[in-house]
């Protein structure tokens, strides 16, 4: 899969970033409408989404897999579920335009403005982010750095070329009497799951 | 020079429009608290919107060293730069690049750029089906208008017009229910994003270390544009181009915040190079690079560039906050702003550029010069400040109206000018009561309705001095005083209350009976020649009177006075006297305040049981001009016997803003209307204030909306507090 850069985890400020920003920045993420769940460890995840799955009567989930999702198992627990995964890039390009869910990794949190930080070069990423009405991101607790400024140095230290979004809530618009309404063209519901322990069995 | 355009009939009409009005009014209204939020956990607002100036400056400083770089490092990738200097250029390239690669659908994002040079028709023309994405514009782009705003483009419509036209477009009823609409609109352009050939979108950002661009959204419409077409084109000014993407930081931490109040847009994306793209060929994806074209797009703006005064605009970042603080905009909305691209101040500047002067000069006086913007915009443009100079080009290209040309000969004309004010006193006996002018004949009925204009005084200030100037024994200071016009002819006990008040502090008063107006009324006007004369004529006045000071209780005045050496920069020797003149003067509060500190005198008066309440509204000047706002209260507050109550915005304009109030007395009416509802809510009895132009208008709004109330100058206030 491409990716704008091969390891994020050693362009973060070791110093600067981690878990004690957490507080922060789940207020931040909720203050936009971001749906925020921490947990242990990756397999943890798996209840919540089976839960979303549940509410939404989803039947087909579209997925860009990472460490962090391959640790939670959440593959084989959705296909036991009867929910079809597409995993693989033609798949996904193929149905992505009518699955439920999209699930991504992404790469950091930013506390400041309660963002997320994705490696969006592989177009399989962006679709399955775009274009399903919920978007379920995994992301490390321990990622998260202070604020913009931070953010945007940890990109310019390595950043050539590529495709690098950062994800802040849902999809929003406000162009029809200024009425704040989620969902028009992106996802309309935007959940994080913040994993503590890292992918490599580490704690954050 | 002809208007071509009935500015007066389009203003009365969007007054007359009730959606407008309350979209924008409720707007206008929470916008500043909603931006007070949004800024809560940024640590020094100030030193933020300084760094994005600076490196704003830098910037334009090096356009086309960024520009050749960003051009490079582009076409290294692989992306295809083409340098378009019109619009006609622009068009030209993107309709042969369709009919090259058999382009017959496009989605769009947001580019105020391709709006700017109409774009759209264009393409339709050509039979391409070009489909708006971002929901705001998508909707202008069904109903056919220009965008009203540069963030909320379809901010002069409601969801019943909205709904109107969804029903024309899908040939169906849409219910005008908001939520239902937004995901009509998902539904009806997700099928335009799956299909389209070619995406084009414009960019925040253009960074020329790597040829990047940055893409700052919400409704998710960019990432979609930028994802699923084959072809990607990107229309990028020259103003947006940034050296690092470093140099991102400042605009990402401020134009969300200024722009909608957010702490960040839901989707910001930074793009190089041709990313992967999927394509379906004999019925399987496959994955391809995706074809990129920049189009850099100058239209005027490399003339701005290499323009010193003008670069400034290169640190717009196409918020918008200086219309959401806009007291005119937040009153007609964008369109009347020559209906074209951009709306409001910075609309107004970046018209003269892109359009022309002479669209400028059809709308250019709908500022007010109240300075309110430069309080929010994040480059710090000095929006007002900009207007004015063009005025000042305008006024030496195409020269003035016959008539105000022949008003400023008169007012050039000390003697003349002020024979006429006297004449003005005895020819409107009929009309005048209680000082103000209640009914003036038929024709000026619209000026004064809710609003009297003032009189002439019998006996202007001049003709006073005598009376009103002691022999101080031993002064400590010789003082000269400068009226200006208003105090001297409307306002004359005012003035006897600035020379009681100085007296008082022990010091000398000089009155010089050859002061004239200060020149505001014409500068602003654009018209620097009649101004540089009616400055000789008062820097000769206050020349070799031994004067340790020169005190002048009117900001516009203070304002000019300073001036008066940048109006003379080309003339060396007058330059000099004008800026001994400069030296000398002091606004009058700060100075009494500056002196009463000294003493003791201006510790705040022990609070008295009975104490009468006064409200102060901040003159737009002294506050934003001379950074004076603590001082008059400080100055009512030693006062005994009076309690200073605080009104809502008390430093929005009030809507005189020198002539325009009379010209434009159905926009200046509004706005005085909302300065009488707070000053009302407050409860005082007493309005205070430190400006003569604010005076007038000030008392104007209590004699027809608020009897009863009194309106004071700060200098009245203290001067009733000083025994004879």
């Amino acid at each position: 899969m491409k990716r704008t850069c091969d390891n994020w985890q050693d362009k973060l400020p070791a110093g600067k970033s981690g878990s004690h920003l957490y507080e922060e920045f789940e207020l931040r993420a909720k203050n936009v409408s971001t749906e925020v769940f921490r947990v242990k460890r990756a397999d943890e995840a798996g209840k919540i989404i089976l839960d979303i799955v549940k509410e939404t009567g989803a039947k087909s989930v579209a997925l860009v897999s990472c460490s962090l999702i391959e640790a939670s198992g959440i593959v084989a627990k959705l296909k036991n579920n009867g929910v079809t995964v597409y995993t693989e890039q033609g798949d996904i390009a193929e149905n992505v335009g009518t699955a439920d869910i999209g699930i991504s990794g992404v790469e950091f949190g930013i506390a400041e403005c309660g963002s997320v930080c994705q490696d969006a070069l592989a177009i399989e990423s962006r679709l399955v982010s775009s274009l399903p009405p919920l978007h379920i991101a995994f992301m490390e607790s321990r990622n998260i750095v202070p604020g913009i400024e931070d953010a945007i140095d940890i990109i310019s230290g390595f950043f050539t070329e590529g495709y690098v979004s950062w994800i802040t809530g849902p999809s929003r618009t406000a162009d029809i009497e200024r009425v704040l309404t989620i969902g028009v063209h992106g996802p309309g519901r935007f959940v994080i799951i913040a994993v503590d322990e890292g992918a490599d069995g580490g704690a954050a | 020079m002809s208007k071509r355009r009935n500015l007066k009939r389009e203003i009365k009409e969007k007054l007359n429009d009730d959606v407008l009005r309350n979209a924008l009014g409720r707007f206008a209204e929470e916008y500043p608290a909603a931006r007070e939020k949004a800024l809560e956990n940024v640590e020094d607002v100030d030193a933020l919107r300084e760094s994005l100036k600076a490196m704003k400056l830098n910037a334009v400083g090096r356009i086309e060293e960024l520009a050749d770089r960003f051009e490079e490092e582009a076409t290294k990738r692989g992306v295809k730069v083409f340098r378009a200097k019109t619009g006609d250029d622009l068009k030209k390239y993107i309709l042969d690049l369709c009919r090259e690669r058999d382009v017959k659908s496009i989605v769009k994002s947001k580019s105020m750029a391709s709006e700017e040079v109409d774009l759209n028709p264009a393409l339709e023309e050509a039979g391409i089906e070009v489909k708006e994405t971002d929901l705001g514009e998508w909707i202008i782009s069904l109903a056919g208008h220009k965008p009203s705003h540069m963030v909320l483009p379809a901010i002069h419509l409601n969801r019943y017009q909205v709904s109107e036209y969804f029903s024309r477009e899908l040939d169906k009823s849409i219910e005008p229910d908001i939520a239902f609409m937004v995901q009509t609109a998902r539904v009806t352009l997700r099928e335009k994003f799956l299909s389209a050939d070619m995406g084009i979108t414009g960019a925040n950002f253009g960074i020329a270390e790597n040829g990047g661009i940055g893409l700052v959204t919400n409704e998710g419409n960019a990432r979609l544009v930028t994802t699923l077409p084959r072809i990607h084109v990107v229309i990028i000014g020259y103003e947006k181009l940034i050296p690092t993407l470093r140099d991102a930081t400042p605009i990402l931490r401020l134009l969300p915040r200024s722009a909608t109040a957010q702490l960040m847009t839901s989707y910001m994306s930074v793009i190089s190079g041709p990313v992967p793209v999927m394509v379906k060929r004999n019925g399987r994806w496959e994955e391809d690079e995706k074809e990129v074209h920049y189009i850099l797009l100058d239209n005027g703006r490399l003339a701005a560039a290499h323009d010193d005064t003008f670069k400034e605009i290169y640190q717009c970042i196409r918020c918008g906050s200086c219309l959401n603080v806009c007291p005119v905009y937040a009153l007609v909305g964008g369109h009347v702003y020559g209906g074209h691209t951009y709306a409001g101040g910075i609309g107004t500047i970046l018209t003269a550029f892109m359009s022309g002067m002479e669209e400028f000069e059809d709308f250019n006086e709908l500022c007010i010069g109240c300075r309110r913007c430069t309080t929010v915009c994040p480059g710090m443009i000095d929006i007002p400040g900009l207007i004015e100079e063009l005025r000042k080009r305008s006024v030496k290209e195409h020269g003035l109206p016959f008539v105000m040309d022949k008003i400023f000969d008169v007012m050039t004309n000390r003697r003349l000018f002020h024979g006429l004010l006297r004449a003005a006193s005895i020819a409107q006996k009929p009309f005048t009561s209680e000082g103000l002018v209640r009914h003036l004949p038929l024709f000026l009925a619209g000026m004064t309705k809710d609003r009297s204009l003032p009189s002439i005084a019998n006996v202007p200030l001049r003709d006073r001095i005598d009376a009103v100037i002691k022999k101080i024994e031993n002064p400590v200071k010789r003082v000269g005083f400068f009226s200006g016009c208003t105090m001297d002819f409307v306002f004359p006990e005012t003035g006897e209350s600035v020379i009681k008040v100085i007296q008082d502090l022990n010091m000398e008063v000089v009155y010089p009976d050859g002061q004239g107006c200060c020149g505001k009324p014409v500068s602003a006007t654009g018209d620097v020649e009649h101004a540089k004369k009616i400055a000789m004529n008062n820097i000769k006045a206050f020349e070799g009177l031994d004067l340790d000071f020169i005190i002048c209780a009117c900001p516009t005045g203070v304002e000019q006075i300073r001036d008066y050496p940048r109006l003379f920069k080309d003339d060396p020797e007058w330059k000099v006297r004008a800026q001994s003149m400069a030296d000398k003067l002091e606004e009058f509060c700060f100075f009494v305040a500056r002196e009463y500190e000294k003493t003791g005198r201006l510790e705040k008066a022990p609070k008295k049981a009975d104490a009468i309440k006064v409200t102060y509204h901040d003159s737009c000047h002294l506050k934003r001009v001379l950074d004076i706002c603590e001082e008059p209260r400080k100055l009512i507050e030693s006062v005994g016997g009076y309690e200073l109550v605080e009104m809502k915005d008390a430093d929005k304009c009030c809507g005189m803003s020198g002539a325009f109030g009379v010209q434009h007395s159905n926009l200046s009416i509004p706005i005085l209307k909302q300065k009488m509802d707070n000053i009302r809510d407050t409860g005082a009895e007493i309005v205070a204030c430190a400006c003569s132009g604010c005076m007038v208008q000030l008392q104007g709004g209590i004699d027809q909306q608020a009897p009863g109330k009194r309106m004071k100058h700060i200098a009245d206030i203290l001067a009733e507090n000083i025994r004879d």
